[in-house]
């Protein structure tokens, strides 16, 4: 008994003495890393607050007054209420919502397909690959001017059209509201299936081989195989190229506002599009910023989901 | 039905040649073990016969059917792996499932047989738990069950207890034995532990550099090993080879043993084969049949070191080309200095043709 006490005891002191010796090492840390704590608090908080601050005014830069004098249109929470009601907003989120459910996907299956093929030997493989990559290398600005050229109702997109179809073929694609759509779509899988196809590609040939034999073995054919085996292997990587895509495909403008700059009409204007607008011609700051922090929130809410969906997987896998 | 034939089987990485021309017959409900140093081309025919690889010359038949062209998972050979390939990210239920579910078998009977085999192998307890994080010992349990499941006619395994601790390695040894008399599977059995395939194989097939050197029971390849490389790799310590010429002398056709100095006596047999044969010998003799004399016939040489390992105890005798072990019992005195009479058991006693290094006489002639 006497003993037991003793060794309570002694395990007691021994506990407070590391958890001092840890309470001094933070200390040490923390002061050590205070000017880079402070560094990171200017650059990522500070606007985030000067945005906050903004989007409580009307203030807009035509009032010709600083910024940090915004308190004078003061209007509390006007802009997130107008938010609310702002159809166009809630139509350009709509779009936005759209092309990203039809590209994500599209590009995570072609990036998928191309990936398997890739995993295995071909001839010519290194020169597809580096053909299929271009896209991705392509400035985004130019990518717009290429595909605004290749849709005009003379463009090359119609010519192949016409010969594949026999008749003369002469569609307006970027002045139909739902046509202009489709086309900012292909153009948008057009530069991105290849970042998809490189990052699956990676997960792909990290599936551990040895496995997949084990599985031939067993007698799972190859769909069998890529299902139960070559995809569960893959699901971190998976929800990573998912979550880059979604979260850029959100933001989604330079090449879109140089095709259609988000018309005809509004049929084209996602989030960054009219957030352009409003900045660039309407001049309404304060509004600009309440929509940019309610899109924080949306994109942040994602970015959770998927380190959380990733942390779970890896748990899963070896 | 599951007899396993290989004929004038060749494998061929580019340049390199893993197997050359194995020729071998494994009969249905045999236990056979590859046994042979690292890289002799034991997982290259593993993997031939599972069909993992192809053989770049020669044929794979399972009873009367040529493999050519039949796909690894049309075999229905179970698979052991070398580091056991176990679905990480499945439970050990799950990893037991999956070859009745690529099956399509039913659900109650995947439940009946993932039940049964987790009974036989004592996995019952670890069932539902991840295969990631479980001991070495347990994974390589779930790997012989996963295969084992599918109630394979042929079953593979490559080197599954080389990962395993000493303990756990004994007791697996038993098991699989047990396991094999069971189900009658034709097992083969890749090993580079002669223990393990001495304790368990029927026969063994000796591989050294991609060659076929000996195939035989554990105790043919013990007792009449066809060459110099299996008369060493068997045994431990291997075999005792020491060089020499056939001489005659009044007690008949008798080795001398040159730097040695000493004559040894041949068995009546051997000494009629060799008498057919010209040139220089090795004369081979194992170091568990022979004894130490203070004195007397036989070869007198310098004890040099003396290991006590327990039970017995492995003398050191001579040095460089005369160089022998002999294994005593543990209460015989040997000291390290002193020269002692080796005298080998006659009819233990070995010859090997000097230049090719086989074995002359005996069984193989
Ligand atoms: N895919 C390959 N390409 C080139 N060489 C190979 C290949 N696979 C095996 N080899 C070579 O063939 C030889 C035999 O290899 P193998 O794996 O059959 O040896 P092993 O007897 O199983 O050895 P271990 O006991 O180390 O497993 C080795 O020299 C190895 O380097
Ligand atoms: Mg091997």
């Amino acid at each position: 008994m006497s003993v037991a006490t003793v060794s309570q005891t002694a395990m007691a002191g021994q506990d407070t003495t590391a958890r001092a010796g840890r309470d001094e090492s933070a200390r040490l840390g923390f002061r050590l890393t205070l000017p880079a704590q402070i560094l990171v608090l200017f650059i990522a908080v500070f606007p985030l607050l000067m945005q906050l601050y903004i989007s409580l005014t009307d203030w807009s830069p035509l009032s010709g007054r600083n910024w940090w004098m915004a308190w004078e249109s003061w209007n509390s929470f006007y802009n997130y209420y107008d938010l609310m009601q702002d159809n166009r907003f809630w139509g350009a989120l709509w779009r936005t919502f759209v092309v990203m459910i039809v590209c994500v996907p599209v590009e995570f299956l072609l990036g998928l397909g191309l990936a398997t093929l890739f995993a295995d030997d071909f001839r010519g493989k290194r020169v597809f690959y580096s053909i299929l990559l271009m896209p991705m290398m392509v400035v985004p600005a130019v990518a717009g001017y290429m595909f605004f050229m290749l849709f005009q109702s003379g463009g090359p997109v119609n010519d192949v059209l016409s010969t594949l179809l026999g008749t003369r073929v002469a569609i307006a694609w970027l002045s139909d509201p739902t046509l202009a759509l489709v086309a900012v779509m292909i153009a948008d899988i057009w530069q991105w299936t290849p970042l998809m196809f490189l990052i699956l590609l990676a997960g792909l040939v990290g599936v551990p081989q040895d496995q997949v034999r084990a599985a031939t073995l067993l007698g799972a054919g190859p769909w069998q195989r890529f299902v139960t085996i070559v995809i569960p292997k893959m699901k971190t990587i998976i929800i990573i190229a998912l979550a880059i895509r979604v979260i850029e495909n959100f933001k989604i403008f330079d090449t879109l506002y140089i095709m259609t700059g988000g018309g005809p009409g509004v049929a084209t204007e996602t989030i960054s599009v009219y957030i352009y607008k409003l900045t660039t011609q309407d001049l309404i700051w304060g509004y600009v910023a309440a929509i940019a922090l309610a899109i924080l929130l949306v994109l942040s809410v994602v970015t959770i989901w998927a380190m959380k969906r990733m942390a779970a997987a890896r748990e899963v896998q070896a | 039905m599951s007899a396993i034939r290989l004929q004038n089987l060749v494998k061929r990485f580019g340049s390199f040649t893993a197997l050359k021309t194995m020729d071998l017959d494994i009969g249905d409900g045999e236990f056979m073990a590859l046994l042979g140093p690292s890289g002799c081309g034991k997982s290259t025919t593993m993997n031939m016969i599972a069909g993992m690889e192809e053989p770049s010359e020669g044929r794979i038949l399972f009873g009367d059917r040529d493999m050519a062209g039949v796909a690894m998972g049309q075999r229905g050979v179970g698979f052991v792996f070398q580091n056991y390939a176990i679905f990480t990210h499945m439970t050990v239920r799950q990893n037991l499932a999956y070859g009745p579910r690529m099956h399509g078998k039913p659900k109650a009977e995947i439940d009946r047989r993932v039940a049964s085999i987790a009974d036989l192998l004592q996995l019952t307890p670890m069932l539902d738990r991840p295969a990631r994080g479980l001991s070495v010992n347990i994974l390589q349990r779930v790997a012989i069950g996963r295969s084992a499941i599918l109630e394979p006619a042929i079953f593979l395994l490559d080197e599954p207890l080389s990962n395993v601790d000493a303990a756990f390695r004994a007791v697996m040894r038993t098991e699989l034995k047990q396991l094999q008399r069971e189900f009658r599977q034709t097992m083969v059995y890749v090993t580079h532990d002669q223990l393990e395939a001495m304790t368990m194989a029927d026969r063994i097939a000796v591989m050294d550099h991609g060659v076929l050197q000996q195939v035989g029971t554990p105790l043919e390849v013990y007792n009449n090993p066809a060459n110099v490389f299996v008369a060493r790799f068997i045994g431990s310590p291997g075999m005792n080879l020491l060089p020499g010429k056939p001489s005659e002398s009044d007690r008949g056709l008798v080795v001398d043993l040159g730097p040695l100095g000493a004559t040894a006596p041949l068995p009546p047999s051997l000494a009629q084969a060799l008498r057919r044969h010209s040139g220089d010998v090795l004369f081979g003799f194992r170091p568990e049949q022979a004894s130490l004399e203070p004195a007397g016939p036989g070869i007198t040489a310098p004890i040099t070191i003396v290991e006590r390992i327990g039970a017995r105890t492995i003398v050191h005798l001579g040095d460089d080309e005369t160089a022998m072990k002999v294994v005593v019992d543990n209460d015989v005195a040997a000291d390290a200095g002193t020269s002692v009479v080796v005298v080998p058991r006659l009819d233990t006693v070995r010859i090997f043709d000097r230049a090719t290094g086989t074995a002359i006489g005996g069984e193989h002639g």
